[in-house]
């Protein structure tokens, strides 16, 4: 089944066109990769999946609907997750903050619990969506340090404390912007790990952007390769690798080479 | 409930205790025209600082307490409504240009929000200033009453046209505003305000619908200045809009002074900074119309100095206190 459906997306600014006709689809269960050099439009495909971004032109289907014109938090509430690169957490929050924030869509706190914060009915409430915060804590080995503020985490933890507040929303598509940059060998591999396990055990549907092609080929099931805002190949890892246009987009040809 | 808690809680119980028993201590109408002034500043800057927790600064608080002031005059001397119907009904009729206008207004944010929230007050002004029927234009308003008496079971009768009285009756009203809004500021709404002053774009992406929750925080805020516009046309008994009045410009600057001398990032930051500014401003009345020149020093020693205000002063000292210490050790 397809859970996501990209037909024909468009995105100029100005005079420059990011994403050109775009077409791919996404089944459901399985994690697939957007890759490419910088500045292929990666990112901005993403921001038009998630709704931060209108398109240009082209339209989206989620599980068959139309989503095109719809903003972000109505995404989100049909069960669009995003993690983004550089806004991955709420700096103010503690770590079991952060993620009962991320928990606004499955909580039913009302203008009444906003004044009546100690009555039972309330504190019932919070202490439910504490529960749960700290069983998505847990999967992402956060759950020793929920009082810490999220700030000041070590950056692998900051990036899987994203993940914990995607999680809370329930998402059946997540849309993972770069999770591994910046990060190092031990952080690299318990993400890969985590968000692989996040697919097995809950059977969701991953998009991840990523420029490190290793990365990519130990995570990805299928991926569509991005040149200049243009799909250039698309198919399994080893299949898109050893494509010559993608290949090329990424080292530039023996001619580039001898020219320069 | 840990000690520290329970000894906060004991010193706000003590501080209520001494702003009521303050008034007949001073004893003269004078001081307590002066308190009735701080005490209705106080629940303006404070809406000001709801509208803060969004990391907006709006310059519009003294034209929703503006309309407060006179739909709750109008309201009693045109209907024959009581002082709480009035109050209640400014405040309302405030939240509800708030709301109307918070899409637009909240789609604009930093110094653009800034510029129309003061547009908007000038607006609001002018009409006051010019709609003379409704109004009384230029003259005015006058003749607003002060509240009927009220009858206590075990005191007796209040009469409240007696400034001390008024004091009693302002302050009980903005204790019970602020301590809503101390409700609110702990509660889940504020917790969605914090989120998408630090990250709109994430909180929209886990599903808050970020403009909803801005207007309804503006709403609130205008809601208070409402109730704030209120207490103050029954205290003056007379409105005018004039440019150099209550309802001018200096009004809306003096606000952010008091909440950023105070502390803009704590809930006791307003309190704090209208009482320091405005007793200031009362014990340098000698100084005549140099006046606005002290303040203005205090501010920018302030905003030098101690940025996070007087509500930040302890955090500061114990810091410096440590480094102190650390020091001497080594």
């Amino acid at each position: 089944m397809k859970l996501l459906q990209v037909q024909g997306m468009n995105k100029r600014f100005g005079g420059l066109k990011a994403v050109s006709d775009l077409h791919f689809d996404v089944d459901k269960g399985e994690i697939f990769g957007l890759i490419g050099p910088n500045g292929a439009g990666k990112s901005t495909t993403l921001n038009m999946i998630d709704g931060s971004l209108s398109m240009t032109g082209g339209k989206i289907f989620f599980k068959g609907h139309d989503i095109s014109g719809l903003s972000p938090y109505k995404r989100a509430g049909l069960g669009i997750a995003r993690v983004f690169q550089r806004d991955v957490l709420f700096d103010s929050f503690t770590v079991l903050e952060n993620v009962l924030t991320g928990l606004h869509l499955n909580s039913n706190l009302g203008i009444k619990d906003a004044l009546m914060p100690f009555s039972p009915g309330t504190r019932k409430k919070e202490q439910d969506l504490e529960n749960k915060a700290m069983e998505l804590l847990d999967f992402v080995r956060l759950s020793d340090r929920p009082g810490m503020m999220a700030v000041n985490l070590p950056h692998g933890d900051q990036r899987s404390l994203g993940l914990a507040i995607a999680m809370a929303t329930n998402p059946d598509l997540y849309l993972l912007d770069e999770p591994l940059t910046g990060m190092n060998a031990e952080e690299t591999s318990f993400m890969m790990e985590t968000i692989n396990k996040l697919r097995d055990n809950m059977g969701v549907t991953i998009v991840v952007v990523e420029h490190n092609m290793k990365a990519v080929i130990g995570l990805c099931d299928r991926a569509a390769v991005l040149d200049y805002g243009v799909k250039i190949a698309e198919g399994t890892p080893s299949e898109v690798t050893a494509d010559e246009r993608v290949i090329e987009a990424y080292l530039g040809t023996e001619q580039d080479v001898v020219s320069s | 409930m840990d000690s520290k808690r329970l000894l906060s809680i004991f010193g706000v119980l003590l501080l209520i205790v001494f702003s009521f028993a303050i008034a007949p201590f001073l004893g003269n109408p004078y001081w307590s025209s002066v308190l009735i002034m701080i005490v209705i500043n106080i629940l303006l800057t404070s809406s000001l600082r709801t509208i803060f927790i969004l990391d907006e600064v709006s310059l519009g608080q003294v034209g929703f307490t503006l309309i407060g002031a006179y739909v709750s005059a109008l309201v009693v001397m045109e209907l024959g409504l009581s002082f709480w119907a009035g109050l209640i009904l400014g405040g309302v009729a405030s939240a509800f240009i708030a709301m109307a206008v918070g899409y637009p207004f909240m789609k604009l944010k930093g110094i653009y929000f800034s510029i129309l929230t003061l547009m908007t007050t000038e607006i609001l002004r002018l009409i006051a200033y010019s709609w003379k029927p409704v109004t009384g234009g230029q003259y005015g308003l006058t003749g607003i009453p002060s509240p009927n008496p009220l009858t206590l079971p075990g005191i007796g009768e209040i009469n409240f046209s007696s400034m001390n009285n008024y004091y009693y009756l302002a302050l009980t009203i903005v204790l019970v505003c602020l301590f809503i809004m101390y409700i609110i500021e702990k509660s889940h709404l504020s917790r969605k305000w914090i989120a998408i002053k630090d990250a709109d774009n994430l909180a929209l992406s886990v599903g808050i619908n970020v403009m909803k929750y801005k207007v309804l925080n503006f709403t609130i805020a205008c809601f208070f200045a409402g109730l704030a516009g209120g207490l103050f046309a029954h205290y003056q008994g007379l409105l005018s809009a004039g440019a150099t009045g209550r309802f001018g410009v200096m009004t809306t600057l003096n606000l952010v002074i008091y909440m950023v001398i105070g502390g803009k990032s704590k809930f006791s930051g307003p309190i704090i900074g209208t009482i320091a500014i405005m007793l200031l401003m009362e014990f340098a009345r000698p100084l005549d119309n140099l006046r606005p020149m002290l303040v203005g020093a205090v501010a920018i020693i302030f905003v030098l100095l101690l940025p996070e205000g007087i509500a930040g002063l302890p955090v500061r000292l114990k810091s410096i206190g440590k480094k102190y210490v650390s020091g001497v050790l080594r």
